[in-house]
């Protein structure tokens, strides 16, 4: 099922798309539409990949090394290529997510300030 | 460690782009795969959804976007963009060149034929002068010398030798015995080795031939830190006593030509010089020995067997003669002592070595010595080719500095042509970069093809500028290795010249207003400024030229000066030869009788009309001297008594066709015997008898001797060594009256070609002796056109430079008038409609480029007049401002230029008023 952008729907954030990427291909292999997919699944359709930048980022991190690709046949017996996360791809995750989180929480800390706080 | 690695992310990458760029097709098959199989899975979700199978697929597009945009993120995701863009413009960069291939023709071959000019003479600049000798650390090697005042101990020498700057002299020779003692224990030194290097006579498998040996001390090849490429060096114990090691060391090069690399070779014997020696060892490919960096002796012995190659009987060996200053000696400093200290030290020790082994006279000087540079050998080379190889380096600069000039006149020109492509291009969209690398891609095609030429021309001279360099007759060769580092310095300044003035149009074009350079009116601007940087090059062409063409014009007209020059005998028909009796097996009195066994003999061949044979070659660089007392003067130190003579068969003079003047020649009745007798030429008969007739004078030519010698004959004068100094005073004395003589060099009076008689003489010669070898055979003109060998290859060389630059200058002239004349089409026209004649056109166009030229040459001549007087020692007959050789190369370049502006004159006298008033 495809959602369309709309206003109910969060924007992505820049530079979080191989993010995502990476978490949605560690969870187990995926093709390009299943990562797509997987992606609107987890976070509950509330974000929507414009599709056009998908292909791009996923072949921007295998150029990288961060992900592996092969070719295998999908639930539908059609010839997919699928991706996997590498053990470099692995670390970024960790890294990158370890990243996030601290920034989100020194976000949240700041936006929770309130004046009697200070 | 926390992410991804640097390293593994950049590994990963090249891999990748690798991966894509070597299956491309592979990887553009699986890109569109890939989102096929996206459109199909959205397809069939949006159909199972509900939608018609029609809707579906077109809501799956929509969702999608176009797939060529998403296929060009892909590839720039992967690092492919570049590489397709470069390829585009390379593409074009090709279909620009094909499209004018006169501009393509012109500017490659004008680059090939620099980069290949400098190439091959820096590479021969870089064997010749700066080369090191093929050991370990060669670096470390020092050479000894010795400077000293004029009344220096050192009166019999054999070896190199020259006037030291400071007055007295310099030279690298020293006793054997000096040599010996000081070897025990230098001083700072880890060893001293002793050489010396010269020709002999060698039979190698039944073949009798002149060969170069070293004759080496035992510790020489420990000291050089050379081993054998196959078999053993020369070691300590073969240099123990004389005579105590019956070996040789063959160089690679001899050991190709006669055993054919063949590991037989250790262990057969040669003989040199009569001795049987056995062959030890081969020398490595590379190694030339201590003495030079150019050409290996053939064979290196222990220097222990000289007693054995050369005994003067009433001499005594060298070895033991601590008079007679001959040996060359080598050395590397100890570690961690300091190149001074080492030096005081030796200095300590010749000194006292020459007090306690030499004859010092009252009045003897002691030598000084100084450790020098040892790594070029004893740089004879350096002496001789240095002043040429600058001359030659600074015009291929010249020529390089047109190369350069004519490229970016070419290149602005089209960057002027192409102006409006540019602004075309920049108005629909194209970055300033991207238009930039696109020039530079045309740019640097243009000297990749310049480039390879070069390679090719450079890979050709190499085996040629040897060839100008050596004579024939002498198997001296100079291996001349392809240089890559030099090829790419060369290369270098070329490309950056191109990119520079092929980038210069693309900087021009984006100062421009896009809009106002596409407008008619505003073009003019921008050609005006290029017309004025175009004609500064151009001007700098023409200067440039007229300063290579005035250095060409000097050294041929130094070349004809002395090639023309008439040296006082008959050079035609007359052919040379040299035969060298070993002293072991000819001692004095037998060497003499061998020769003139050998004159009769030659005398008597078919063809020959005449044979005689002297002490020395004339023109050949080389001189003997001699004292020259007149009867009742007192020999005196300070007054330098001696002349130049040479010592000559008894038809000497009528075979070379030397005028007697008075008195006569010798004759067949001057023998061992008879009364000794000597003719003298008219220049010693002016300076050391002036008013008085000297024949019938006695003299002595040996201030140790009493022997009287009378003067019988004045004959008139000749060169003698070179043609550069006139005819010395000389005196002539019969060999056959001399005690010793050696080897002699025949002269023929004959019709025969060299090829004819060379089977003849050595028949006749090994008739006599199996083992002496007929060596250096060459006419008299081939023997002054050797000793012209330099001046012949600086005239050849400069005037090929001056033409190449005469080339490049008319190409230059012509580009600019021809552009000139096209940017002003309409102003011709308006002339010519209001009646100017089509004469008049012509003249002003040949007007412009006059004032054009003449203002190049008068920056020219201003710069030869500044730089010819630097070769003024190199000039023979000739000034360095010679004016008829200026006005000659002005003449050249006037002439020149006019015939480059011809056609585009025509041109533009031609053009019809209607039609140019409607151009543009």
């Amino acid at each position: 099922m495809v959602a369309k952008p709309d206003d109910k729907q969060a924007d992505l954030l820049q530079g979080t798309l191989d993010l995502l990427i990476l978490k949605a291909v560690s969870l187990g292999p995926l093709h390009g539409y299943g990562v797509l997919l997987r992606i609107q699944q987890i976070s509950g359709e509330e974000l929507v990949i414009q599709q056009g930048s998908l292909y791009p980022a996923l072949y921007r991190l295998e150029h990288q090394g961060a992900i592996a690709s092969e070719w295998g046949d999908s639930e539908n017996n059609r010839r997919a290529k699928y991706y996997r996360l590498t053990t470099a791809g692995r670390k970024r995750l960790e890294a990158e997510t370890e990243k996030w989180n601290r920034m989100a929480g020194i976000i949240a800390g700041i936006l929770r300030t309130t004046p009697e706080s200070l | 460690m926390k992410g991804q690695s640097w390293l593994s992310r950049r590994s990963a990458e090249l891999r990748s782009w690798l991966r894509a760029i070597t299956q491309r097709r592979r990887v553009e098959r699986e890109m569109a795969a890939e989102l096929e199989f996206h459109l199909e899975a959205v397809t069939a979700d949006l159909i199972h959804a509900g939608k018609s199978p029609e809707e579906a697929a077109r809501q799956a597009r929509i969702a999608l976007g176009t797939a060529m945009t998403h296929k060009e993120g892909m590839r720039a995701s992967m690092g492919l963009r570049w590489v397709d863009e470069a390829r585009a413009d390379l593409r074009y960069a090709a279909r620009m060149l094909r499209k004018s291939p006169g501009f393509t023709a012109i500017a490659a071959v004008s680059l090939a034929l620099a980069i290949g000019a400098n190439t091959a003479i820096f590479s021969l600049a870089k064997v010749l002068l700066y080369d090191r000798l093929q050991i370990p650390r060669a670096d470390e090697l020092k050479l000894l010398r010795w400077t000293g005042d004029d009344k220096v101990v050192a009166h019999s020498m054999w070896g190199d030798f020259d006037n030291s700057p400071g007055g007295g002299q310099t030279s690298s020779v020293f006793p054997f015995p000096v040599y010996r003692e000081m070897s025990l224990h230098p001083s700072g030194m880890r060893s001293l080795a002793g050489f010396k290097e010269d020709g002999m006579n060698a039979t190698v498998r039944g073949t009798a031939r002149r060969v170069a040996v070293a004759e080496v001390t035992g510790n020489y090849y420990e000291t050089l830190e050379v081993r054998p490429q196959i078999g053993r060096a020369i070691q300590p114990s073969d240099d123990v006593v004389s005579g105590s090691g019956n070996v040789v060391v063959i160089s690679d090069a001899l050991w190709s030509r006669e055993f054919g690399r063949s590991p037989d070779a250790i262990g057969q014997t040669i003989t040199l010089n009569q001795a049987k020696l056995t062959i030890v060892g081969v020398n490595p490919p590379r190694f030339t020995g201590a003495k030079n960096v150019l050409q290996s002796p053939d064979m290196f012995v222990p220097i222990s067997l000289e007693p054995l190659l050369s005994l003067h009987r009433d001499k005594g060996s060298d070895l033991a003669n601590a008079d007679f200053w001959w040996v060359n000696i080598v050395g590397r400093v100890k570690p961690g002592v300091e190149e001074s200290k080492a030096q005081q030290g030796l200095r300590v020790q010749l000194e006292a070595a020459v007090r306690s082994l030499c004859t010092v006279k009252d009045g003897d000087t002691i030598p000084v010595l100084q450790l020098v540079e040892g790594s070029r050998g004893l740089r004879w080379a350096d002496r001789l080719f240095r002043k040429p190889l600058y001359v030659l380096l600074a015009m291929t600069g010249l020529v390089l500095l047109l190369a350069c000039a004519n490229i970016a006149n070419l290149l602005l020109a089209r960057g002027a042509q192409r102006q409006r492509e540019m602004s075309v291009r920049m108005a629909l969209g194209a970055g300033r970069a991207r238009v930039a690398r696109q020039l530079l891609t045309e740019s640097l095609l243009l000297a990749v093809l310049g480039g390879c030429g070069g390679l090719l021309l450079g890979y050709l001279c190499r085996n040629a500028l040897p060839g100008l360099l050596t004579n024939p007759w002498e198997n001296f060769s100079i291996q001349v290795s392809f240089d890559w580092s030099v090829f790419a310095c060369t290369t270098a300044i070329i490309l950056s010249t191109g990119v520079l003035f092929g980038l210069a149009p693309a900087w021009f074009a984006a100062k421009t207003e896009v809009s106002s350079s596409l407008k008619e009116s505003a073009q003019t601007t921008t050609r005006r400024r290029r017309g004025a940087s175009g004609k500064a090059l151009v001007g700098l062409q023409v200067a440039l030229s007229t300063l290579l063409v005035v250095g060409a014009g000097l050294f041929i007209r130094t070349l004809t000066a002395l090639s023309s020059q008439d040296v006082g005998f008959n050079t035609d028909h007359l052919v040379l030869f040299d035969v060298n009796p070993p002293d072991a097996r000819y001692p004095a009195g037998k060497d003499v009788a061998l020769h003139e066994e050998l004159e009769k003999r030659m005398a008597a061949l078919p063809g020959v009309q005449y044979a005689t044979l002297s002490g020395t070659a004339y023109i050949a660089d080389s001189m003997s001297n001699s004292d020259f007392l007149p009867e009742g003067e007192k020999f005196d130190k300070s007054k330098r008594t001696a002349e130049d003579f040479n010592v000559v068969g008894n038809n000497f003079f009528s075979t070379l066709q030397i005028r007697i003047i008075g008195g006569r020649g010798f004759t067949s009745q001057d023998t061992a015997t008879s009364p000794k007798v000597a003719v003298i030429n008219e220049a010693l008969a002016k300076k050391r008898f002036p008013g008085v007739n000297p024949i019938g004078k006695m003299f002595r030519a040996d201030r140790d001797k009493n022997d009287l010698i009378r003067i019988v004959g004045i004959c008139a004068d000749t060169y003698y060594y070179t043609l550069r100094e006139g005819p010395p005073a000389q005196f002539f004395l019969p060999y056959v009256q001399q005690k010793e003589v050696h080897g002699m060099t025949y002269q023929l009076r004959t019709s025969l070609s060299t090829a004819a008689l060379a089977p003849m003489l050595r028949n006749t010669v090994q008739g006599i002796d199996r083992d002496l070898p007929v060596t250096d055979l060459r006419t008299q003109r081939e023997q002054i056109n050797a000793s012209l060998q330099i001046e012949r290859a600086l005239a050849a060389l400069t005037s090929g430079f001056g033409v190449l630059a005469l080339a490049l200058a008319c190409v230059g002239i012509y580009g600019i008038m021809a552009y000139s004349v096209a940017q002003r089409m309409n102003e011709i026209g308006i002339r010519l409609a209001l009646g100017a004649q089509p004469a008049q056109v012509r003249r002003m166009v040949l007007r412009e480029s006059t004032w054009l030229t003449l203002a190049g040459i008068a920056v020219g001549v201003g710069g030869a007049l500044a730089c010819t007087r630097l070769v003024r020692s190199m000039l023979y007959g000739v000034g360095p401002n010679d004016p008829v050789t200026i006005m000659a190369g002005m003449a050249v370049l006037v002439a020149v230029a006019l015939l480059a502006t011809w056609i585009p004159a025509r041109r533009a006298a031609a053009v019809q008023p209607m039609q140019a008033l409607r151009h543009e």
